[in-house]
């Protein structure tokens, strides 16, 4: 699997996941998943460190979000120390449901982390900005360069840092640091501009750079407004089945003033992407399990999937058909190689 | 720039010389528009490439008539991938995909860069950056190719195969090719005219041989001929008449006596070793430095040249024994190492970032905190001919300026050894003659001098011992005469003219005679 498309539908599916569900059980299933799966891709781009850079995320982010939970909700019958009254904020009985309650959130934030990690890894700078509409081209070059550049902005404040301790600085102190940043920023400006000259000599500007017309204008005015009031209906729990439409015609919307004003630019694509077998078989799985699971879900068709452990703690509910649902994550791996640059 | 009038024929190449800071980029850019509409400044007069006027249409107008290859190929990469980066021209003009893949493959395959398309731009050497770049350039099929100073991070064998293969583009694609560059003597023999830019603001254009006549600073294939009175000048050593080799002969060959005692090593390495990244860079290096003496190191691009200097200062990791003034070195970091120490790495920015020049070497000497005078160091400033711009702000300062700076800044506390990674970087014949005067005073005073440099002339002119590293061993340790003489990728010009001597410079000529 290797299509941009499928990969981000792939994430479109593994954060759908994350958040129809509060089931702890899930979401460590699913966090397992990922790892699995980065794994899997990290060794075939040689990249080392992967999993201990995600894993130290991942506990970090469960021992925050559980201890600010702990601290700030004081709700939860099981109670597990009693902070003084008097301290501000965070005095107050310390539950144990609160605590687990922060911890669902850790990892709900981590399972988002890991999956935009593992798009990361599967696709190259190139299919990622070329996600971004033509008709925002400068928008993409910028994002483009930014990503290409700061791995050479890391490199520079090395070579920075070497020509200080060359010059005698000792480099121990906070104030010996600073001249760090001074040559950075120069050095990062002077690289700009030359870039720029560079692009520019290149015919970067030779295409129009997409004046926006009224009608473009109107249709993305159309679309906030319908994403928006979608937004404020489903915070007054209006039904799905009237907030979902909405989305999908906003989103719609969007996606087709950006293809129609990219259409009217010159530029053309040197790489192209094909889709394979491969490809179309895994996009259509996602896609039918993404709208099976939001469609369940509004439905209440998916009792284990809801949780909560206020106000009492109980063991949350688990079914052969969550985990299943779940394990549709792994499917880039069933298809094999992937091999995008 | 004032008042100037030019004439290029097409399918020609012009080679685009003067001292730095004279304006050979300004020109250049100003042919495809650059110059005014990106850089700003004011122009009058007219410019007509290929019946476009840069002027009026700008950039945007030249784009498929001009390609300008840049100074850095590092700085001018937008994408992170060699075949993407070579498309980036053709996405813009919205050429068709099937056309775009024809021209890069015929590109790729020309250049020789088909086995590394899919490479990161990041992961290749310096001369398969400046290949790219130039494959970038020319996938636009342009009329007109600018480089500016293609060479100058190169070694002389890549360096050599780069010019061979544009002199092959030329003539094949009737390319009108205009190149800056320092280093005239490799250029001097394909060139068909010379647009010199003087320090004074004026012009001399003309054929090579007679702009060769006018100007002031020559390579030394041209020196040589002035002093042996050849006219017209040759300008490769194969071209000089025989007959120069013969009325020499009897006399005695050149001397050195300048063999460095290496009884009291200031500098030792024994079998050290680096490796970056799992791939061994120095293996098993003993390497001397002796008091007094300006030991030149070359070897091409990827030898380990960087990596020995910063393995001396301490900046990279090795195995192994470093012993400076015959003491271990493995407890010591780099800020003490440097008080010793004097290094100027390869790019000197770095190292500026004050406001003032005088500034500059203040900080140094508060870092090692040591007490002065600051009459002692426009003094010690002045040394460098940086006397009258103590107040400037060095990041404004020509190449050379901005390099003596640097080396002002790092050897203020006055260390005992220098070492100096390609420091000629940029610099003309000029600036070239007082970077060498100043080196050859500080050895004179005892001091030791390491000098890792590409350019052979520049080495020739000042060694007293020669390293030669290849593939991160020395494979040649010793005297200049033998280095400069029996190596074929490091032969001067002196050498190349006259076979039989030992003679490595033109000074070594009006020795004898």
């Amino acid at each position: 699997m290797k299509h941009t498309a499928s990969w981000i539908l792939w994430l479109v599916l593994s954060l759908t996941l994350t958040l129809t569900t509060r089931n702890p059980f899930y979401l460590s299933f699913q966090i397992l998943s990922l790892l699995l799966l980065g794994v899997y891709i990290a060794k075939q781009k040689h990249h080392a460190f992967w999993l201990s850079q995600n894993i130290r995320f991942l506990l970090t982010m469960l021992v925050i979000s559980s201890l600010v939970n702990a601290l700030f909700t004081h709700t939860g019958s099981t109670t597990l120390i009693n902070l003084p009254d008097h301290w501000i904020l965070v005095g107050g009985s310390i539950t144990l449901e609160s605590l687990i309650y922060g911890q669902i959130n850790g990892l709900i934030i981590g399972a988002i982390f890991v999956a935009f990690n593992i798009i990361n890894l599967a696709l190259s700078i190139r299919q990622l900005t070329h996600l971004i509409p033509g008709a925002l081209r400068p928008i993409a070059m910028t994002v483009t360069i930014t990503l290409t550049f700061l791995p050479s902005i890391q490199q520079r404040a090395q070579e920075i840092k070497e020509a200080q301790l060359i010059r005698g600085n000792q480099m121990k102190k906070i104030r010996d640091w600073l001249p760090l940043l001074l040559p950075l920023l120069i050095s990062s400006l002077e690289n700009a501009i030359s870039l720029s000259e560079s692009m520019t000599s290149r015919g970067f500007e030779t295409q129009s750079t997409g004046k926006i017309t009224r009608l473009t204008l109107v249709s993305l005015i159309l679309a906030t407004f319908i994403i928006f009031s979608a937004w404020v209906l489903s915070l007054f729990d209006y039904p799905g089945f009237i907030i979902l439409p909405l989305y999908a015609i906003g989103g719609g919307l969007v996606a087709v003033t950006f293809i129609s004003a990219s259409r009217k630019l010159r530029t053309t694509h040197f790489k192209k992407e094909t889709w394979s077998k491969k490809d179309a078989l895994s996009s259509g799985i996602f896609i039918t399990t993404i709208i099976g699971t939001i469609i369940l879900h509004q439905l209440g068709m998916l009792p284990t999937f809801y949780y909560s452990p206020y106000p009492g703690l109980s063991l949350p509910g688990l079914s052969l058909s969550g985990f299943l649902v779940i394990s549709v994550l792994l499917f880039p791996m069933l298809v094999g190689k992937n091999d995008s640059i | 720039m004032n008042n100037i009038n030019l004439e290029i024929t097409p399918a020609s190449l012009t080679l685009v010389t003067g001292s730095s800071g004279s304006g050979k980029s300004t020109l250049l850019k100003c042919i495809n528009g650059l110059v005014p509409h990106f850089s700003g400044g004011s122009i009058s007069g007219e410019i007509e490439v290929f019946n476009h006027d840069p002027i009026e249409e700008g950039p945007k107008g030249l784009v498929k008539t001009v390609s300008y290859v840049f100074q850095e190929p590092e700085s001018q990469f937008v994408y992170d991938i060699v075949e993407d980066e070579i498309a980036f021209s053709l996405e813009n003009f919205g050429i068709s995909r099937d056309e775009m893949v024809k021209r890069i493959d015929l590109v790729l395959n020309k250049m020789g860069l088909s086995d590394i398309k899919g490479k990161k731009i990041s992961h290749l050497s310096g001369g398969e950056k400046q290949k790219v770049a130039i494959a970038s350039a020319l996938v636009n099929q342009p009329r007109v190719l600018i480089l500016d100073e293609p060479t100058s991070q190169l070694d002389p064998f890549t360096a050599d195969a780069l010019l061979n293969y544009i002199i092959f583009l030329k003539s094949k694609m009737d390319l009108t090719v205009l190149i800056s560059e320092h280093r005239l003597e490799r250029l001097l023999p394909y060139s068909d005219v010379i647009i010199h830019l003087t320090p004074q603001g004026e012009i001399i254009s003309g054929p090579t041989q007679s702009v060769l006549h006018e100007m002031e600073q020559v390579p030394p294939i041209i020196k040589i001929a002035r002093m042996l009175n050849v006219d017209p000048y040759p300008l490769t050593p194969k071209e000089f008449p025989n007959s120069h080799e013969m009325a020499y002969n009897e006399k005695s060959k050149a001397t050195f006596d300048l063999i460095p005692s290496l009884q009291t090593p200031v500098l030792e390495c024994r079998n050290v070793s680096t490796s970056i990244n799992g791939k061994p860079i120095l293996k098993r290096i003993n390497f001397r430095l002796a008091k007094g003496e300006i030991l030149v190191v070359h070897g091409p691009n990827g030898s380990g040249k960087t990596t020995l200097s910063r393995t001396l200062v301490g900046l990279q990791s090795s195995e192994g024994q470093i012993f400076l003034h015959g003491q271990d070195t493995k407890l010591l970091g780099t800020e003490d190492m440097v008080k010793e120490i004097g290094y100027l790495p390869q790019n000197p920015g770095d190292l500026l970032f004050a406001e003032t020049v005088l500034d500059e070497i203040k900080i140094t000497m508060n870092n090692h905190q040591l007490k002065y005078h600051e009459a002692d160091l426009i003094e010690f400033l002045a040394q460098f001919g940086l006397n009258e711009k103590l107040t400037e702000y060095p990041r404004d300062l020509s190449v050379g300026e901005r390099q003596r700076t640097a080396l002002a800044a790092i050897t203020v506390h006055r260390p005992n050894i220098i070492i100096l990674d390609e420091p000629t970087r940029g610099m003309d014949y000029q600036n070239k003659s007082s970077l060498s005067k100043i080196l050859t005073l500080w050895r004179d005073e005892g001091r030791s001098i390491c000098l890792i440099t590409h350019d052979v002339e520049f080495g020739a002119m000042l060694a007293d011992r020669v390293l030669l590293l290849e593939e991160g061993e020395i494979s040649f340790d010793g005297l200049p005469n033998i280095a400069y003489t029996k190596f074929p990728r490091y032969r001067t010009q002196t050498s190349l003219i006259f076979p039989n001597q030992n003679w490595i410079t033109p000074g070594d000529i009006s020795q004898i005679s």
